[in-house]
């Protein structure tokens, strides 16, 4: 369904005589004029670059201009840019800057940027051919890559279902968003490929996995989507990708895991930041965030004990003390960055505590 | 002229090498982060900033820092082998592998964002140490 716009420009009388006095050499300039905030946006480190902060360190560019609730501008035109009347809204719904605001984004992004790699020809591939893999081992490893690309495939929907309704002020949070989306889908293509290189095959899906991804991504608010996926989801894929390099005899897998580490740091990143300015103008909704967390980690713990997952660990690991004590380091980290964004002791009340005491009687 | 380890020569010439090989460090991306690597009872502060490592002094003082790399020097005296023996760490001697479980080799932080700082720029930490297959490297 296509929207309509409420003027036909094409018999528009009006334009067209507009049209043909600027064809004819009147031209008017005044846009010319419409410049009252000029700024001299320069690199502050010249290796480093002009950067979003660099542009950003002016009164009426920056996000300090940004007010807590957005009531000027529902359009695409730029933060700071004069704004002509009538311009259309383009129906954003999150207007609110606590919703996902983190002074971390514009960092992260030019971070994701700079720190970009390419799966097709830097992951030393060939160094597969020689890895002393049982095959026991060797279907282990593509089953976890298997389970990697789950998460990654869908770590890029859920900011593409947000990024879109996030008002244009915000737009180092859409950048940030768009970043995300391109991690993930980098992720996705180095684990795919793992999975297939050389006499490869993919792994079983989990339905576990599936219902922890689906509480993720189906989370109401952006605030809680972000909690889930950034400080949730993404702390235990930052533990998976420590463990999977703890795991690799390879130089192939050493630089996968690496990495998924540095890759998954930054969601974590964002998401201690994002939710302590969220919970920090709105105190009261700590509480609500960290009962969708409780969901979230019920959704962890089946995907932590599902066979398609702690399987191939145990095969990896050879024996099941050292995946209990990665389960237990990933979970404590979490619980540390929960804290760090002002969600409390999360220890106390997570189910995930509960489950890490069974695994480990 | 060999370089004995540890000692605050050997970090400042790992610094240095950062900025010989400054390509391999542009490659990796930005790095920010000022870290500690505790050898024994000796802590020495290091600074990277944009790509290159910055700084690098002895300190007594870790609340500055994003996370502390503590070890003995033993262990220390194995990684560094590993990386002159195999021009890197190997497998078993990336920073990760000897962090990751057990208490081999710990990591100190108090802000769990200073943490993460190590696992963002891990590829960079790890290249920085692995630079050590340049020198020439005396174990004291």
């Amino acid at each position: 369904m296509a929207y309509i716009g409420p003027k036909d420009f094409s018999q528009d009388h009006e334009l067209i005589a507009e049209v043909m006095r600027v064809m004819s050499g009147d031209l008017d300039l005044s846009w010319m004029n419409d410049c009252p905030h000029p700024m001299a946006a320069r690199p502050t480190q010249a290796r480093r670059g002009l950067t979003l902060d660099d542009i950003n360190d002016h009164p009426h560019y920056g996000p300090q201009a940004i007010p807590e609730i957005i009531r000027h501008n529902f359009s695409m035109a730029p933060r700071g840019s004069e704004l002509p009347e009538g311009l259309p809204t383009l129906g954003y719904r999150v207007n609110r800057k606590s919703d996902v605001w983190a002074d971390s984004a514009t960092v992260l992004f030019e971070e994701s940027k700079s720190r970009r790699w390419a799966p097709a020809r830097n992951v030393p591939w060939d160094a597969l051919d020689d890895a002393a893999l049982s095959p026991e081992e060797d279907r282990a490893i593509r089953q976890l890559c298997t389970g990697l690309v789950s998460i990654s495939l869908v770590s890029t929907d859920l900011p593409s279902r947000w990024v879109w309704l996030v008002n244009q002020e915000f737009h180092e949070i859409k950048y940030w968003m768009c970043a995300q989306m391109f991690d993930a889908t980098r992720l996705a293509e180095a684990f795919r490929k793992r999975a297939l290189y050389g006499q490869g095959a993919l792994g079983r899906d989990s339905r576990e996995l599936g219902e922890l991804l689906k509480i993720v991504v189906e989370s109401e608010t952006y605030p809680l989507a972000s909690a889930a996926l950034n400080l949730t989801l993404f702390s235990f894929v930052q533990s998976l990708g420590r463990h999977f390099e703890f795991l690799s005899s390879n130089a192939a897998d050493t630089y996968l895991g690496t990495r998924l580490v540095q890759d998954a740091s930054r969601f974590v990143t964002y998401g201690i930041d994002h939710i302590r300015r969220f919970v920090d103008a709105h105190p009261a909704q700590a509480e609500m965030v960290n009962e969708h967390l409780d969901l979230v980690d019920n959704g962890l713990i089946g995907y932590l004990g599902s066979r398609e997952l702690i399987e191939p660990l145990i095969v990896l690991s050879g024996s099941v003390e050292p995946v209990t004590a990665f389960y237990r380091q990933a979970a404590g980290e979490y619980f540390e960055r929960c804290a760090a964004a002002g969600l409390g002791t999360r220890k106390g009340r997570s189910p995930v505590q509960g489950f890490l005491k069974l695994l480990e009687s | 002229m060999s370089i004995r380890f540890p000692s605050l020569e050997f970090f400042r010439a790992l610094q240095q090498r950062s900025k010989e090989d400054a390509d391999a460090f542009e490659k990796l991306g930005v790095c920010d982060t000022t870290f500690g690597i505790r050898v024994g009872s000796d802590l020495y502060r290091i600074a990277f900033e944009v790509y290159e490592c910055t700084e690098v002094d002895e300190t007594t003082d870790a609340s500055s820092l994003d996370f502390v790399l503590t070890a003995p020097v033993e262990l220390w005296k194995e990684m560094f082998e590993s990386v002159l023996a195999n021009a890197g760490a190997d497998a078993e001697h990336t920073i990760n592998s000897l962090t990751h479980l057990g208490d081999v080799m710990k990591v100190e932080y108090e802000d769990p964002e200073g943490h993460d700082r190590l696992y963002r720029f891990m590829a960079t930490i790890q290249e920085f140490l692995d630079e050590a297959q340049h020198l020439d490297v005396e174990m004291g």
